[in-house]
């Protein structure tokens, strides 16, 4: 059990050690490991606007897709698990699960050709592209949430808290969003990922001046090696960057 | 403070389970048990009476005032549920503070209250653990103090001890009656465990397939149940199938002599008599020659299923030794008319 554990996780690390020398290597063509010590990589990239920008623009995607995710989410699980009726619930359950079946290339095209249009010329604006992270993270966090309250017994405890003399904004606000607060903040962390690392349907409808970090970061990959590892090891202080921010922010509103 | 129920009718939908026609009174400070086989339809008065379903027809009073358009919330009802429904998020304290919270008190005054009430259940050391750290005999009182601490006008407890294990439920049961009695309230306790209903009870309410069979005082509902299905449901009961035949009563164990006073010559009843009634001296009219075929022993009696021709009798009896022969003593034959 353990040597398989050990195995795994040099598998894992393996890439980002390599990315880590990598960085910090002066040159690195045709040999197993780069030759020389540098850091003017990193220098390179904090020098260059584009990455500066795209950096923030990464952090302010992330957060604001984490917002309206949750503002989103929430409502739309519990209104689920309030449904009437069974079918209701599955044919909604598949419904909001659809965006992970289909590629986001196809949501892409659909934003080209919907928002590049006459009337609706909208592509390229930031408010567009975290649209577009909420329809592709939503899923993930109602998955979570929906298969929480399913087995938190949500029913009793709102029965418990009526009797006791709670209105529905004040179950809501007591039982409801409490009783949901851990998973709330693991199905955060899952759209704080998604959104920093998504690629393919940012690269498509981003403006140039919205572009996130990935998108600049392919970039990286035409020139120097060690200028796209140091790229590509932000883009890891980025993803951790968001997954602790939106962790720490759901566990401060939880409480 | 009273709870009345009058004529009230619920269905959960064509040919599905439901209540028919109850009619019930529960005085203040007065404790009844409603119990009936699974699907009888008490839990479904529960909740009618606490608001989470609305009847067909028929009207709830809780004190004289009519609960029809009643939410829960504006009830003012204290509600134990089965598994105590206990916020998890919140402390022992907590929960019990919460109606108070919602009612607008003061958080210090509130945390005072709800302390009190912790430790008059004997929970004083508790109050800041979440209730995943409670035993259940623990849990169980921290939700009747959280259903008592804002002077409810009644209490409702469905099913409260079904999820303790039998050494914590019958302690339990003293207390949640001591609790009861304290609090002088009107309380309708439903459980499906006739022996827990008969301890626990001023009166008990049976119910089956959604209608109220009988309410009587414990006693009474042993003694002179009112049917053939609350006699074998309230307690152990011999059950035979009979006619009347002068002042005794053929069935397939023989003539039985016994009342046969308010019953016409060849009228159909049903000859019930409880397993502790039998004698074992000779003595009177109903004599039993048989053989023990089951013999369970109990501790303080032994439980026997006695062949005789024609059937097996079902006898309780303090004795030791072997039982060849049975007595009945005719008034301990009570007849019930059949349907």
């Amino acid at each position: 059990m353990r040597w398989v554990m050990a195995l795994y996780l040099t598998y894992l690390a393996a890439p980002i050690v390599l990315l880590l020398v990598g960085s910090f290597g002066e040159s690195w063509t045709n040999t197993l490991l780069p030759t020389g010590m540098t850091a003017r990589w990193y220098l390179e990239i904090w020098a260059d606007g584009s990455f500066r920008r795209a950096f923030s623009t990464s952090l302010v995607v992330c957060a604001a897709t984490c917002v309206a995710s949750v503002l989103i989410a929430v409502p739309f699980a519990y209104a689920i698990h309030r449904a009437a009726s069974r079918q209701v619930r599955a044919a909604v359950r598949l419904l909001y699960l659809l965006p992970v079946a289909a590629p986001p290339l196809v949501l892409g095209f659909g934003f080209i050709l919907v928002f590049s249009s006459e009337d609706l010329p909208f592509l390229g604006a930031s408010w567009l592209l975290i649209a577009g992270h909420v329809v592709l993270a939503l899923p993930y966090l109602m998955q979570v949430l929906v298969a929480d309250i399913r087995h938190l017994d949500l029913d009793t405890l709102e029965a418990a808290a009526e009797s006791l003399g709670a209105g529905f904004l004040a179950r809501f606000c007591h039982i409801v969003l409490p009783s949901l607060r851990h998973s709330l903040v693991a199905g955060v962390i899952m759209v704080a990922a998604f959104s920093i690392g998504e690629f393919q349907l940012t690269n498509l409808i981003s403006g140039f001046l919205t572009r996130t970090y990935p998108v600049v970061l392919l970039q990286a990959f035409y020139g120097a090696t060690g200028f796209a590892c140091a790229g590509t090891m932000v883009l890891l202080v980025l993803a951790v960057l968001g997954a602790t921010g939106s962790a720490v922010a759901g566990r401060v509103a939880a409480a | 403070m009273s709870i009345a129920v009058e004529i009230l009718s619920y269905r959960y939908g064509p040919g599905a389970g439901g209540i028919d026609g109850i009619s019930l009174t529960i005085e203040p400070g007065e404790f009844c048990a409603v119990i009936g086989p699974s699907g009888c339809g008490k839990s479904t008065l529960l909740k009618l009476i606490a608001g989470f379903l609305e009847p067909a027809s028929g009207t709830i009073h809780l004190a004289g005032e009519p609960m029809a358009d009643r939410p829960p919330r504006a009830r003012d009802l204290g509600v134990v549920f089965q598994n105590y429904a206990l916020f998890p998020h919140m402390s022992a304290v907590d929960n019990v503070a919460y109606p108070l919270k919602l009612r607008g008190m003061a958080k210090a005054e509130r945390r005072r209250l709800a302390g009190e009430a912790l430790e008059r259940a004997g929970l004083g050391g508790f109050g800041a653990r979440l209730p995943a750290a409670l035993s259940g005999g623990q849990q169980q009182r921290v939700a009747l103090a959280r259903a008592l601490v804002f002077k409810p006008r009644a209490l409702l407890l469905d099913e409260p001890l079904s999820a303790l294990d039998a050494a914590h439920r019958a302690a339990m049961r003293d207390e949640i009656r001591a609790v009861q009695r304290a609090n002088n309230i009107a309380t309708l306790h439903v459980t499906h465990d006739q022996e827990e209903a008969l301890s626990i009870a001023d009166k008990v309410a049976v119910l089956r397939d959604g209608r109220l069979l009988q309410v009587a005082t414990p006693a009474e509902l042993y003694d002179r149940p009112a049917d053939r299905f609350v006699a074998g449901f309230v307690g152990a009961a011999n059950l035979f199938d009979g006619t009347v035949r002068g002042d005794r009563v053929e069935t397939a164990i023989g003539l039985l002599a016994c009342d046969t006073r308010n019953h016409a010559d060849g009228a159909r009843v049903t000859a019930c008599f409880r397993p502790e009634a039998f004698k074992r001296e000779s003595l009177g009219p109903n004599q039993f020659a048989g053989q023990v075929v089951r013999d369970r022993f109990l501790g303080s009696m032994r439980r026997l299923d006695f062949a005789v021709p024609g059937g097996t009798l079902l006898a309780e009896t303090a004795w030791r030794g072997d039982v060849a022969a049975l007595s009945l003593p005719p008034e301990a034959i009570r007849l019930i008319p059949s349907a």
